[in-house]
C-alpha cells in the first residue's frame, strides 16, 4: 500500500545546471506530477527521486528520465517527483517545461 | 513579460491554484509561505498508498494590494479534489494567525493611520472539504479555520473568492459563508452537499446531478448573486478578480459588516425570512426565486452574456 519510491543518478559529458536556486512546476492531478529542481554540488551528476504510488514501471522511467538528462545535457541538479499516474509523454513534457522555467531569468519567484 | 502579467490573462478556473495566488496581488508582491521546497507534504497519505504533494493541496502567502497586506489561502481543485487536510489546514489556519499578528503590528507601529495599511485575508476556496483520508485531522482543521475567522472578526476582513472548477461544498461551504465578503464568477459555484451527493442521498428526482444547467443555476455564482449569498459577480479572468478585490479594499472596515450573510441576530433574522418565505413559495427550480425577485424572464436573463447580465439582473433586496 505504501508509496512507491524510486532513486536514479545520471551522469552525462559537459553537464550544465540550472540558472536559478530552484524552481518547482506542477500539480499532482490525476494522470499529472510536480517536479522540485535544486541546484545541488553532485560532482556534476543528475538525481532523481520518484514517489508515486504505481508499482511495476521503475524500468520505464529510468529510460524517460535519462532521455530528458542526455537531451538537455543535465548536471548538478537534483530532481524530486510526485507522480499521479502520468504518462511517460506528459514526465517528459512536464520535465522539459520544469527546466525552460529554471532557465528562464524573466520570472520572477524561485531565485 | 512577468509571470504576473501572463496570470492576469489568464481564466480564473484555468489557473492552478499557486497562478491565482500570484495574480490576485499586485505585481511581484507575493512570497509564498511553507511553499514546495519546504516539503510540507501530508504524513497520512503515503500510509494509504496515496500520491503526495510537497504543498499539500494549498498555497498560502502574502502580497500587497496597494498599501495593505493581503495573506493569500489558495486551494487547488485537482490535487484529491482540494480537499482539506491536516497540513492543509494547518497552512490556512496560521495564515490567518499571521494576518491578526500583522493586524497587531500595524496598529502597534501606525496607530493613527493603521487603517489604510489594515491586513486582510483572501481565500481562494476550491474543495468539496474534508480530506475523508485523514478523517479527524481534517474535521479539526475546518474547525480550527473556523475559529480563526471569529477571531478576525471585527479587527480584519476575510473575503471569500469561488471561482474554480470543483466550487466550495462541504465543510468549506460553511467556512466560506462565515467569511466577510464573497466574489464569484459565473463558473463558481456554492454549496453544502454537493450536487452528486444529494443525487446519491435523495435520488435523481430530488436532484438531477447530471443537469448542468440545473447544477449551475442552483449552486451558480448568478443564482447566488441574485440571491445576495454573494457579494460580487466577476468576469472570469484573474485580472477580473484582483480589480474586484482592490475595490473591495476600498470599503471603510466599519462598513465591512454589512457584507455579511450570518453572525449577528439581525441577520438571524433576515435568514428565518427566507425560511418562511421558502416555506410559502414552495420554489421547486432557482428561476422561480429570480422571478420572485423581479426577473420577468428568468431564461432569457440567463442566456445573456456576463456584461449584459449584471446591468439587467434584479437581486434580492437586503432589508439591512
Amino acid at each position: 500500500m505504501a508509496l512507491h519510491e524510486m532513486n536514479f543518478e545520471f551522469k552525462v559529458d559537459n553537464p550544465k545546471s540550472i540558472n536559478k536556486e530552484w524552481s518547482h512546476l506542477g500539480v499532482v492531478g490525476s494522470g499529472d506530477m510536480e517536479v522540485l529542481m535544486e541546484k545541488k554540488d553532485f560532482d556534476g551528476a543528475t538525481k532523481v527521486k520518484v514517489v508515486t504510488p504505481v508499482t511495476g514501471f521503475d524500468k520505464v522511467w529510468g529510460m524517460v528520465l535519462e532521455k530528458f538528462v542526455n537531451e538537455s545535457s543535465l548536471g548538478d541538479v537534483y530532481l524530486e517527483i510526485n507522480d499521479n499516474n502520468a504518462t511517460p509523454i506528459i514526465v517528459s513534457l512536464r520535465l522539459r517545461q520544469a527546466l525552460a522555467e529554471a532557465n528562464n531569468s524573466e520570472t520572477g519567484g524561485a531565485n | 513579460m512577468s509571470a504576473w502579467k501572463d496570470v492576469q490573462k489568464l481564466s480564473f478556473t484555468d489557473a492552478s491554484a499557486r497562478e491565482r495566488a500570484l495574480g490576485i496581488v499586485d505585481e511581484d508582491t507575493f512570497t509564498e509561505f511553507v511553499g514546495p521546497r519546504n516539503k510540507m507534504s501530508s504524513p497520512h497519505l503515503p500510509i494509504l498508498g496515496e500520491a503526495i504533494e510537497f504543498d499539500d493541496g494549498i498555497v498560502t502567502g502574502v502580497g500587497l494590494v496597494g498599501k495593505r497586506p493581503v495573506f493569500v489561502i489558495s486551494q487547488e481543485g485537482n490535487f484529491i479534489g482540494g480537499s482539506v487536510g491536516e497540513v492543509g489546514g494547518a497552512k490556512m489556519v496560521n495564515t490567518i494567525r499571521l494576518a491578526l499578528k500583522a493586524y497587531e503590528d500595524v496598529k502597534e507601529k501606525y496607530p493613527d493611520s493603521y487603517e489604510e495599511r489594515l491586513p486582510a485575508v483572501v481565500i481562494s476556496f476550491e474543495t468539496g472539504g474534508v480530506r475523508l483520508h485523514e478523517a479527524n485531522a481534517g474535521l479539526l482543521a475546518h474547525a480550527e479555520v473556523m475559529d480563526q475567522i471569529q477571531n478576525a472578526r471585527g479587527k480584519i476582513p476575510v473575503i471569500t473568492v469561488i471561482g474554480s472548477k470543483v466550487g466550495c461544498f462541504g465543510g468549506m461551504g460553511f467556512v466560506a459563508a462565515a467569511t466577510d465578503i464573497i466574489v464569484m464568477n459565473e463558473e463558481g459555484r456554492l454549496g453544502l452537499t454537493g450536487p452528486e451527493v444529494i443525487e446519491q442521498e435523495m435520488g435523481k428526482d430530488e436532484f438531477d446531478a447530471g443537469n448542468k444547467a440545473l447544477v449551475f443555476r442552483t449552486t451558480g455564482g448568478k443564482h447566488k448573486y441574485i440571491m445576495q449569498d454573494c457579494n460580487f459577480l466577476v468576469a472570469n479572468k484573474v485580472a477580473a478578480f484582483r480589480e474586484q478585490l482592490e475595490e473591495i479594499m476600498e470599503i471603510p472596515f466599519a462598513e465591512v459588516e454589512n457584507y455579511r450573510r450570518i453572525g449577528s441576530l439581525k441577520l438571524v433574522e433576515e435568514q428565518f425570512e427566507l425560511v418562511k418565505l421558502a416555506a410559502e413559495l414552495q420554489p421547486k427550480d432557482s428561476k422561480e426565486m429570480w422571478k420572485y425577485y423581479g426577473n420577468e424572464d428568468p431564461d432569457q436573463l440567463n442566456e445573456l452574456p456576463f456584461e449584459e447580465f449584471l446591468k439587467n439582473a434584479k437581486r434580492r433586496e437586503r432589508n439591512c
